[in-house]
């Protein structure tokens, strides 16, 4: 199975090739390695790119390989977050009043700690006592369990929900959209239990690891990132090749074609969904860590939508394509942003790229979709000048009557 | 109070007796009470008022007026008071008992009297009964206003006496009610109060119902057997109608029972008691356990160095053996059951208000949902089109307002100008986009949803960078101000009336042309078959063109109506594009009648949900989409769904 992978996705060899060179080039570069010729910060950022390049390929794999225009990935990206994030700031908070009730002549009783935690925790909202929701928040074990569970099931019931009333197409964008919509509006509710619009904070502080400096806490996480990747990219890239591939992917082309040739639609399109949406949890959960914050903002709408840009701009239907589309268009957004970009001067006016960044993105993302439908990954069918998948594999239909690249002629 | 009472009879006969002329005159009487009225003081001003009430007539209430607004002085020769003005160097004085110049007086000799706060208080409530008839009815309005603020008992006298006279039939039924409401709390008798009760259940105004609660005011109380002669609310079990929790701690105040020692009490009466690295003989290393620390302290508690541990079987014995109730201030039970009926019987019309207010709140929620929509029906539900772009049209339509009132300082005018022009700039965008980009895509769906996103990122970012990211006011015309208040209970704003209005006006609007007209028929024959369309002899170009142009021209005016109730911001948009998608797809892709629907739905839902939960409006949104994705499941198609050939599957 493995030879069949590679041998129809030529591009998770070079992939993989290019993510442990850029590793190594990073790593070496990087502070913790000691010469720090890129700072900490730019670490994490590569870090967090990487995270996004992972919840990219994800997107793809439902989008462009299944058709399903999701716009709640990032909610489930969001999820991954903050149950990991539970974890780092009940564990963090946990030892520093630990620490502090040391001092009393009593020791501390562990509800003391406890209520103690939660105090430190929800004050903010006005409240001490631990919501429902925390009950595993003490065990790190339970909550990175979470960190797959809770995307998986949601995505789970909501995907089981939406394709078997056959909800599709714009319906079903306009559906997860709703979803993510809801999910935000709930977690930005102080009543939620997460925070309300506080989110969770201080996150990129690892519990019992003060000693670790940032510098090598951020190669850490960076090669954790990059190692998620490598091996989401593995996975993707074995659904969509072979049979199921093909199911998958005559499922975006004709669903009903498919469905009246025996397969259940439902069942692939609720797997790729789930599983999509369980690796966009595993992103997030090594994302904040890195990014130090999330709150309610991270999981709204605007968000997936961001997600769907990066992947029709890095050109949907080939995974590196997905990758490729977030990197350039999360670093180039923070560079932008950033206010890393020049200023131009128009003599009248003054171009800020801080001001114009999300006109310049919103302008492009239309050309793409109109004048290079196939995004960045197109550039590489330039670069191979061939056509990149075979029109057909095997044998062509019997007569002239059936399809052909040219209608109605006899195929070499 | 008794002498409260006195001085309203007193009134009263002054008010009805001939016998006035024998009474004293004012400066007379102020000469009596002289050091009062000279330095008055919260205790001896009531001597004086009784005094001068007793005297009646408007010279006093002038001078109470006077009085309370610094303007009296005492002359320091002979002690005489007066009202003065300056005059040059000095004052010029004025009598007070009859009105007429009283000469000058050199600086020097006046002394001004300054009566403090709670002092002017006082004489403002004794003026109230001269303002009860006094000629001028904003004044009249005034007391009746100043009692309903702070009623007492020797009010009741004046207000019932000068209700025969009142010319004003609005101000008499005021005073009337507020007669009622008063005889309720301070009737002179039970059967008085009782009458005057059950006269108010036919009332829903707030301060009626305030009026009653305040009889009905309880005080929380603990006892071990229930008191019988103390006028019984109710009784209350803990655990039920209150916390254990709370029961306990009304047991503690009344000093009934001893403190539970928290957690923090144990603890500091354990580190107060450390001898030898040891409380109450366990080591402190092993207190760190809840079980350790009471096994500690009921050793100290044993040894007589703290108070013994209240356990829970303590707490649960003191619970039972105390009965714990509400009782109210009032000591007549007749009075307080006519009070709760008659309180019952306005909370249950309250009720049904309540319900109309709740009705006219939606009906205006839907409407709003329905003119954000009602664009992106056309362009979504009968073109297919799915423009993401849609909230920022309505966002231009808004700014085109707000453009127009700089302009044109008339709010009326700008209105009547905004409302076209607006139509017209965001009819001019959406044919600018289904040119250049939309009428690429009709083939790809999903992907007109992604270019009309990166338009709607691009125009929320232009609106920053021209406008600024503060909100932009576009202020309502005056004659748009108000609201149409149908009592204490319902009401409605009139923007909200207006808002409701155009929708109609637009489903008129909209049902008439795509119904009655050329293009209508047009519009519907290119959406349902384009190639047939075409063969007909329509272009269908030409008719998509017009179509998006018109839905998004709708959003503008939308932007308008919007902006007028809520903020014009560059997110503006963005806060009603997922609603209206959502309006759309309840309510039936397709079909104007199911925009209707569909706004109504969520308009009633949405009111509904906050009504239940009204301190959460995050909540109700919530729940409310939850509510649709589930709506969708069992019809999936909308409220309207379209059949046949032109459903389009």
């Amino acid at each position: 199975m493995t030879q069949g992978l590679f041998h129809q996705n030529r591009s998770v060899a070079w992939f993989l090739l290019a993510l442990a060179l850029f590793v190594l080039l990073v790593t070496i570069l990087s502070e913790a390695a000691g010469n720090g010729y890129l700072s900490t910060s730019f670490v994490k950022t590569l870090g967090k790119t990487l995270c996004l390049m992972l919840v990219a390929v994800a997107m793809d794999v439902v989008w462009g390989y299944t058709g399903i225009l999701s716009l709640g990935h990032m909610a489930f990206f969001g999820l991954g977050g903050y149950m990991i994030g539970m974890w780092l700031m009940y564990a963090r908070t946990e030892l520093i009043i630990a620490d502090s009730l040391r001092a009393a002549a009593i020791p501390p009783t562990p509800e003391e700690i406890r209520d103690a935690v939660g105090q430190q925790i929800f004050g903010v909202v006005g409240s001490a006592d631990f919501p429902w929701l925390w009950i595993f928040a003490d065990s790190l074990v339970l909550q990175l369990a979470l960190v797959v569970l809770v995307p998986g099931l949601l995505a789970l019931v909501f995907g089981w929900l939406a394709f078997r009333s056959r909800v599709t197409g714009v319906y079903l964008s306009i559906l997860t959209q709703a979803m993510t919509l809801a999910l935000s509006l709930y977690l930005f509710q102080n009543e939620a239990g997460l925070r309300g619009n506080n989110g969770l904070s201080g996150l990129q502080n690892l519990p019992g690891l003060d000693a670790v400096p940032q510098a090598t806490l951020s190669i850490w996480f960076f090669w954790a990132s990059a190692a998620a990747l490598a091996l989401g990219y593995v996975l993707f890239a074995w659904v969509v090749s072979g049979k199921m591939g093909s199911v998958i992917r005559g499922i975006r082309d004709n669903e009903s074609r498919v469905r009246f040739l025996g397969y259940h639609v439902e069942s692939y399109k609720l797997f790729v969904f789930t599983l999509t949406a369980v690796v966009a949890g595993i992103a997030g959960a090594l994302y904040y860590p890195q990014a130090g914050i999330i709150n309610p903002a991270e999981v709204a709408p605007i968000a997936s939508i961001y997600l769907a840009v990066w992947v029709a701009i890095g050109g949907r239907g080939r995974l590196y394509g997905a990758a490729l589309g977030a990197a350039a268009v999360s670093l180039l957004s923070s560079w932008f942003t950033g206010g890393g970009a020049p200023d131009i001067n128009l003599g009248v006016y003054t171009v800020q790229w801080t001001d114009w960044w999300l006109v310049l993105l919103g302008l492009s993302f239309v050309a793409v979709t109109l004048l290079a439908p196939k995004g960045i990954g197109g550039l590489f069918d330039l670069l191979s000048r061939r056509h990149p998948v075979p029109l057909r594999t095997g044998d062509f239909g019997p007569d002239k009557g059936a399809r052909r690249t040219v209608e109605g002629e006899e195929e070499k | 109070m008794l002498r409260a009472l006195l001085t309203c009879l007193a009134l009263l006969f002054c008010a009805t007796s001939p016998a006035r002329a024998q009474t004293p005159d004012l400066q007379t009487v102020l000469q009596t009470y002289a050091a009062e009225v000279a330095d008055p003081g919260r205790q001896t001003v009531d001597t004086v008022l009784g005094a001068l009430v007793d005297v009646g007539g408007p010279e006093v209430q002038t001078f109470l007026e006077r009085w309370a607004d610094r303007g009296v002085y005492q002359r320091a020769g002979d002690g005489r008071f007066f009202y003065a003005t300056e005059a040059g160097d000095g004052y010029a004085l004025t009598d007070p008992a009859t009105g007429t110049d009283a000469g000058t007086a050199s600086r020097a000799e006046m002394t001004q009297i300054r009566p403090n706060g709670g002092v002017r208080r006082v004489i403002a409530s004794a003026l109230v009964q001269f303002q009860l008839s006094d000629p001028d009815p904003a004044r009249r309005i005034a007391a009746l206003d100043a009692i309903a603020r702070s009623p007492s008992e020797d009010q009741l006298g004046p207000l019932r006496a000068s209700i025969e006279d009142e010319p004003d039939d609005d101000i008499r039924a005021r005073k009337q009610r507020q007669a009622g409401m008063l005889a309720a709390s301070f009737g002179a008798t039970p059967e008085i109060r009782i009458e005057a009760i059950e006269a108010l259940s036919d009332e829903i105004a707030v301060d009626v119902r305030a009026a009653l609660n305040q009889i009905l005011a309880t005080r929380p109380g603990v006892a071990t057997t229930l008191p019988q002669d103390a006028n019984i609310a109710r009784t209350l079990t803990p655990g039920e109608d209150m916390t254990e929790a709370a029961a306990y701690a009304q047991l503690v105040e009344a000093g009934l029972a001893q403190p539970v020692q928290g957690r923090d009490a144990i603890k500091a009466a354990l580190t107060a008691n450390i001898t030898e690295g040891s409380a109450g003989g366990v080591p402190l290393g092993q207190l760190g356990s809840e079980a350790a620390r009471a096994r500690a302290y009921e050793a100290l508690a044993a040894a007589g160095s703290v108070p013994p541990l209240v356990t829970e079987a303590d707490r649960q014995a003191a619970l039972a053996s105390h009965v714990f109730y509400e009782e109210y201030a009032e000591p007549d039970p007749a009075i307080t059951t006519a009070a709760r009926a008659a309180l019952d019987e306005i909370e249950t019309r309250v009720l049904l208000w309540q319900g109309l207010d709740l009705g006219l709140d939606s009906l205006s929620l839907a409407s709003i949902y329905f003119l954000a929509a009602i664009g992106l029906a056309i362009t979504f539900g009968v073109m297919g089109v799915i423009n993401m772009a849609h909230g920022e049209f309505i966002m231009m339509g808004a700014y085109t307002g707000f453009v127009v009132q700089q302009v044109i300082p008339d709010y009326t005018l700008s209105l009547v100008v905004a409302l076209p022009l607006a139509f017209l700039v965001t009819f001019g965008a959406g044919v600018a986009m289904e040119r250049l980009v939309i009428r690429w895509l009709y083939k790809r769906p999903l992907e007109t949803l992604l270019a009309t996103f990166g338009i709607s990122i691009a125009l929320q970012q232009l609106a920053k960078n021209i406008f600024g990211t503060q909100a932009r006011p576009l202020t309502s015309p005056a004659w748009l101000d108000g609201a149409w208040i149908l009592n204490d209970v319902a009401g409605i704003a009139n923007i909200r009336i207006a808002i409701f209005v155009l929708a109609l006006v637009f489903l008129a609007l909209i049902l008439f042309i795509l119904k009655r007209t050329r293009i209508g028929l047009e519009v519907r024959a290119v959406t349902q078959n384009p190639g047939m369309a075409a063969s007909m002899g329509i272009n269908p170009d030409r008719i998509n063109m017009l179509t998006f142009g018109l839905g998004s021209g709708i959003a503008g005016i939308a932007g308008v109506a919007i902006g007028l109730y809520a903020q014009v911001t560059s997110e503006m948009g963005a806060s009603y594009i997922v609603q209206s998608f959502m309006t759309v797809v309840v309510g039936g892709v397709g079909n104007v009648w199911g925009t209707l629907a569909g706004a109504a739905l969520i308009g009633v839902l949405q009111k509904g949900i906050e009504w239940v939960n009204p301190s959460n409006t995050l909540a109700a949104q919530t729940y409310m989409i939850l509510f649709i994705i589930l709506f969708i499941q069992f019809r999936p198609k909308g409220i309207v769904a379209l059949k046949g050939r032109a459903a389009g599957d």
